[in-house]
């Protein structure tokens, strides 16, 4: 039992019992709460998975942004005696009922594949090419440090992919590959000459990292539209 | 040359085209901003664009004589001074006169001048070439100084006579109206003269016509513009029938025209009369021309040995004379003479048509309904005259059979209606068949050999025809429209201007002259052109003897009854003391015009064939007219050359003359003195007056023959429509209507009956799920939930192992 | 040592039941959107679990991050209609805005 199994439980605990409680209050508030500590939790999760950024973000965005929106939207609208809406027992049995069955069918999906055995899907081989560290910064993913490859990719550069870099031992012309971008070039400190042939480079994310942006752009235009204030109807 | 050439064709095209403007801008008139049907700006339009036209066609005479050194007058006179060439024309010799009197012609003849060249190109479809040309000669230009000088005397005349349609509201007193009324419409003084321009462009195109074809536009070009003018009174039934009878008739003769017209370009390959000039590159082309090809450059008519094929000449030597291909030549074209007989005779049924000459002489008369001014400008002096025209333009390409006809078509032509007028009590009429007459005149003097004969009396007649014309118009303008001679009378005090220039123009046709010098009217020297040309013909000729006798005879009847129309019309005691208190001089509009062409009705043949008028036309005739043909050779008859006509003029000539002054003598017995009775001689001779008064009895010939059976035709025709056609479309639609009904079941029950269904099934399956649509946002996820759920089971149970 | 996979893949699926169960019992349109980011961090969660045990490497951590992102824009807009539907109905019951049945 390491520390790292140790936390994982501990969290693993913590977001499944903020999910059902989320799912199982009935004061809005309660769930508020509830989701902030299911969604922290979950962020460990990540960062015990090696995401780091991914999960500074969920940190940042989620529970400081949205949740905190949320929770004003409940101020806003949960006045009074509308805190509570209560929903009928019928209705809770039969959700719990679907939602039963429904874990049922994800979790015996998810058992039913041999993670680990000689028959099941091998780490090693799933791990491939990135299973080593390399100099210069560029960890594979399953270490962590995933900064500069995400901001990369959002640059349309995939350094994870491109940068074949391997072990000094193997020295072939395949490794002494480049990453070759017509009109850049990335000449790194220590690094090979270039390549006789081009290599055709993985695709980045520079598009939908700009669409996405007009996108909260647009939301945000919209949603300030649709909040506006307005005349209330007449009772 | 070329220049000139060029010069005449600018000159002559402007006064052509002129008209044409004037006609588009007059045509539109009403439609400009301030038209006024009160104004005469349309007549001085009018004038001012023939006027014009008239100034330009003299400077192209003076341009033309200068450029040709006036030639054409200078020419000696062939049987005066001609040195005899017995050996080479020998068969003048046959006709007994002295060798001085001989000459050959075509040594001392100047050179004709010929002009011609495309205006523009209309359009090609293969060989056949279709374009605007000109052919200017002497003749084209007196044509062209005669119709602009005639046609703008008249117009001017035709701004007094036409006065009365200056008003907004014209009544039409012949015209009556259910209620008994009189007809009412606006005035037409704009119209009138909008069409008279129209017809003088035709007429001028006509004569500058460089190919057949060209003609054959204008000839319809002039028709349609005399069928608008006749019916220019169009709610007079009488014109309007008048207008469709004149047009009718005349597509008989143009029937005839295009037949020749197909002839010749199947034989012929070209339309052009004269030789086309063709630049291509820098190699000059020249085509031969339909003249060229059948008469080459001295006149002769070269035929094969069995005189069966007339061999045509298309391929021109080093000295421009114009060959027979060879045998073997691929571009050798001949023609059978029968066929070039019946081209010949096609084309003249055109101008028999045009011209009104026997058998289709029988819309001229009717064709009077016009307005008066019409009667003068289009149907005595320029459009029935094309046809003469024609056939003087025309007359290389006839061979002496065709001639022979037409001299017999004109001979009878003439006679029939001389005797016509003799009855005839309407002022316009009598003009109208006189008109037929002389016109048969010509047709006969061309027919009988005498080219320039035949169009001297063109002119000369063009003149005092015109001039007879309007002096009948002004006579009716003063009558208020009484045409009858038999209200006339003693109109000579009232109107002396009128009269006494109507006697001028009586004169001129009768043809009279002071015996033993040359002091004489038009009418005597173009009449005894034509008999002497007739006279020579017949001494050649013997079996012909009608050709002179005739004409003869007719000579004297146009003098009798000339002199009738004048003495019933001017002389004698007023038949109608009421019309005659309301008559009046015509205003200076109207007489002005009378002066000027009674000066030329009296004095234009001045000279008579040593006169300039007859030189200049006789400047073109065309090779091998002045030799004559002799008969014995190839042809059945033979034609008169010039020594042999210029031989018979003195007997001509004063058989002519005695004859026109016992005609005047018998009418002033008559009509003038009194001494006979003219209702005795009517009674005595009931039958043949009759018979005259009748017309002949063509109009009714002509409604057994052919009115008659066209209508029987139609009736027949009617009736096959009526029950064998309309039953069977009747059947056809009854067959459609039964299917339909049955159409209409199967559709209602049947196809209603699915579409209903599956419309009503779809609306109660709509009405059922409406239900499952609560809007409750919960219900909506849980069924997604539900149906993942559903879905995966269904997945596991199904592929149980993956 | 680290757990497996299918550890973090149960977790995953016990939050995204609880998103659906949470969206079909409450009538509060709050907690519904509560429900909507719940299910989403199943599927972020699932994302980065196999960014670490598969191939799919950084691609899985992009797409949770644009999963964050648009779950924000969601939230804002969804906040939103919220307001506007309180405005109208004078409630946040959403079994009351039931105008479009059928």
């Amino acid at each position: 039992m390491t520390a790292e199994i140790i936390l994982f439980w501990l969290f693993a605990f913590l977001t499944c019992a903020g999910a059902i409680m989320v799912a199982a209050s009935q004061n809005v508030v309660r769930m508020a709460f509830s989701l902030v500590l299911t969604l922290g939790s979950t962020a460990v999760l990540f960062l015990l998975l090696g995401a780091d950024f991914v999960g500074a973000t969920q940190l940042l965005v989620y529970v400081g942004g949205t949740l905190v929106l949320l929770v004003f939207g409940v101020m806003l609208t949960a006045t009074g005696p509308f805190t509570r809406i209560k929903s009928s027992p019928a209705d809770a049995i039969l959700s719990g009922l679907i939602g039963v069955v429904f874990l049922f069918i994800v979790a015996s999906t998810v058992t039913a594949v041999n993670w680990d055995g000689e028959n099941g899907i091998d780490q090693k081989i799933a791990m491939g090419a990135h299973a080593k560290a390399v100099e210069g910064g560029f960890n594979p993913t399953q270490q962590g440090n995933t900064t500069r490859p995400l901001g990369l990719s959002f640059l349309s550069l995939r350094a994870d992919r491109d940068l074949k870099l391997d072990l000094p031992k193997e020295s072939s012309a395949e490794t002494n590959t480049a990453p070759v971008v017509p009109g850049v070039s990335v000449v790194m400190p220590g690094v090979m000459p270039p390549p006789k042939s081009p290599v055709p480079l993985s695709t980045g994310y520079l598009l939908p990292f700009e669409i996405v942006s007009v996108h909260l752009l647009v939301v945000l235009v919209g949603a300030a539209y649709l909040a506006r204030t307005k005349r209330r109807a007449t009772t | 040359m070329e220049s000139l050439g060029n010069k005449l064709s600018t000159l002559l095209a402007i006064a052509w085209l002129l008209p044409l403007f004037g006609f588009v801008v007059e045509v539109f008139a009403m439609s400009w901003p301030n038209a006024n049907r009160k104004s005469k700006a349309a007549a001085y339009f009018a004038i001012f664009c023939i006027g014009f036209g008239f100034v330009c066609s003299s400077i192209a005479f003076y341009e033309w004589g200068e450029g040709t050194d006036w030639a054409a007058f200078k020419a000696v006179d062939h049987g005066h001074s001609e040195v005899a060439n017995a050996a080479e024309h020998g068969e003048h010799a046959a006709t007994g006169h002295d060798d001085h009197e001989h000459k050959a012609a075509t040594h001392e003849t100047p050179k004709r001048t010929v002009f011609s060249g495309t205006f523009y190109n209309l359009a090609q479809f293969g060989n056949l070439k279709l374009s605007l040309d000109y052919y200017i000669d002497s003749l084209t230009l007196a044509m062209f100084v005669m119709v602009t000088l005639i046609a703008t005397c008249i117009h001017i005349f035709a701004t007094g006579y036409m006065a009365e349609e200056l008003v907004d509201d014209y009544v039409d007193h012949q015209v009556h109206t259910h209620d008994g009324g009189h007809f009412h419409r606006p005035g037409r003084f704009y119209k009138f003269f909008s069409y008279m321009s129209l017809f003088c462009f035709a007429m001028l195109g006509l004569v500058l016509a460089g190919n057949i074809f060209q003609v054959f536009i204008f000839w319809e070009l002039v028709g349609i513009c005399s069928y608008l003018l006749i019916g220019f009174y169009v709610e007079r039934h009488s014109a309007s029938t008048a207008a469709n009878k004149a047009f009718i008739v005349n597509r008989v003769g143009d029937f005839g025209f295009i037949i020749g017209l197909m002839i010749l370009w199947t034989s012929f390959g070209t339309f052009s009369f004269d030789d086309q000039h063709e630049v291509d590159g820098n190699v000059n082309k020249v085509t031969a021309g339909l003249f060229t090809m059948v008469r080459g450059h001295d006149g002769h008519l070269d035929r094969s040995s069995d005189g069966q094929t007339v061999l045509l000449k298309n391929e021109q030597d080093v000295n421009g004379e114009w060959h027979v291909r060879k045998e073997s030549d691929p571009g050798r074209k001949t023609i059978t003479y029968t066929l070039l007989i019946v081209a010949g005779l096609g084309v003249f049924g055109g101008c028999v048509g045009k011209s009104a000459q026997f058998p289709l002489q029988t819309w001229l008369p009717d064709a009077m309904e016009g307005p008066t001014p019409v009667s003068a400008l289009v149907h005595s002096a320029t459009m029935v005259a094309a046809g003469v025209y024609l056939a003087g333009r025309f007359y290389p390409m006839f061979v002496p059979e065709v001639l022979l006809t037409i001299a017999y078509v004109g001979c009878i032509t003439a006679f029939v209606g001389a005797t016509i007028a003799i009855v005839a009590t309407d002022i316009k009429k009598v003009l109208a068949y006189s008109t037929i007459s002389q016109l048969g005149y010509m047709m006969l003097g061309l027919g009988v050999g005498g080219w320039g004969a035949g169009l001297f009396h063109l002119v000369t007649h063009a003149c005092f025809k015109s001039l007879m014309f309007l002096c009948s118009g002004s006579v009716i303008a003063g009558c208020h429209h009484e045409q009858e001679m038999t209200k006339m009378g003693g109109l000579l005090r009232k109107m002396p201007i009128t009269a006494l220039t109507m006697l001028v123009g009586v004169m001129a046709i009768a043809g009279l002259a002071i015996p033993g010098t040359s002091i004489a009217f038009s009418g005597y020297h173009s009449k005894d052109a034509i008999l002497a040309t007739a006279l020579a013909y017949t001494k050649l000729n013997p079996i012909h003897f009608l050709l002179f006798l005739v004409p003869l005879l007719t000579a004297g009847i146009t003098s009798f009854y000339m002199f009738r129309l004048w003495f019933y019309t001017f002389l004698g005691k007023p038949r109608d003391q009421h019309l005659h208190e309301h008559v009046h001089e015509s205003p200076w509009e109207m007489t002005g015009p009378l002066l000027l062409l009674a000066v030329l009705a009296a004095g234009c043949a001045i000279g008579g064939e040593d006169g300039k008028l007859f030189k200049m036309l006789t400047f073109s005739e065309p090779v091998g007219v002045g030799q004559g043909v002799d008969g014995a050779a190839a042809h059945t008859v033979s034609l008169p050359g010039h020594a042999a006509i210029h031989a018979s003029h003195s007997t001509a000539g004063s058989a002519a003359l005695l004859a026109a002054f016992i005609g005047m003598s018998i009418s002033y017995l008559v009509y003038g003195k009194g001494v006979i009775n003219p209702a005795d001689i009517k009674r005595q001779a009931a039958s043949v007056h009759a018979f005259l008064a009748n017309k002949w009895g063509f109009d009714d010939l002509y409604d057994v023959m052919f009115v008659k059976p066209a209508h029987v035709v139609a009736k027949f025709a009617a009736a096959i429509d009526k029950f064998v056609f309309d039953e069977i479309l009747h059947t056809f639609v009854r067959m459609g209507i039964a299917v339909s009904k049955w159409d209409r079941k199967f559709d209602e029950g049947v196809i209603d009956g699915i579409v209903n269904l599956m419309g009503n099934s779809t609306y109660s399956l709509g009405i059922s799920l409406r239900n499952v649509q609560t809007g409750k946002i919960r219900q909506y996820v849980t069924f997604i939930a539900v149906s993942v759920v559903t879905l995966f089971v269904l997945l596991f149970a199904l592929y149980p192992k993956g | 040592m680290q757990p497996t996979p299918d550890k973090f893949l149960f977790i995953s699926a016990v939050l995204f039941v609880c998103g659906v169960v949470c969206m079909t019992t409450k009538r509060n349109g709050i907690g519904i959107l509560m429900g909507v980011e719940l299910v989403l961090n199943a599927a972020n969660l699932n994302f980065i679990t196999f960014s670490r045990f598969t191939p799919l490497g950084l691609d899985g951590q992009v797409f949770s991050l644009f999963v964050i992102v648009l779950a924000a824009a969601e939230a804002a807009v969804a906040l939103a209609i919220a307001l506007n539907f309180y405005n109208n109905h004078l409630t946040i019951d959403v079994d009351r805005g039931d105008e479009l049945h059928g």
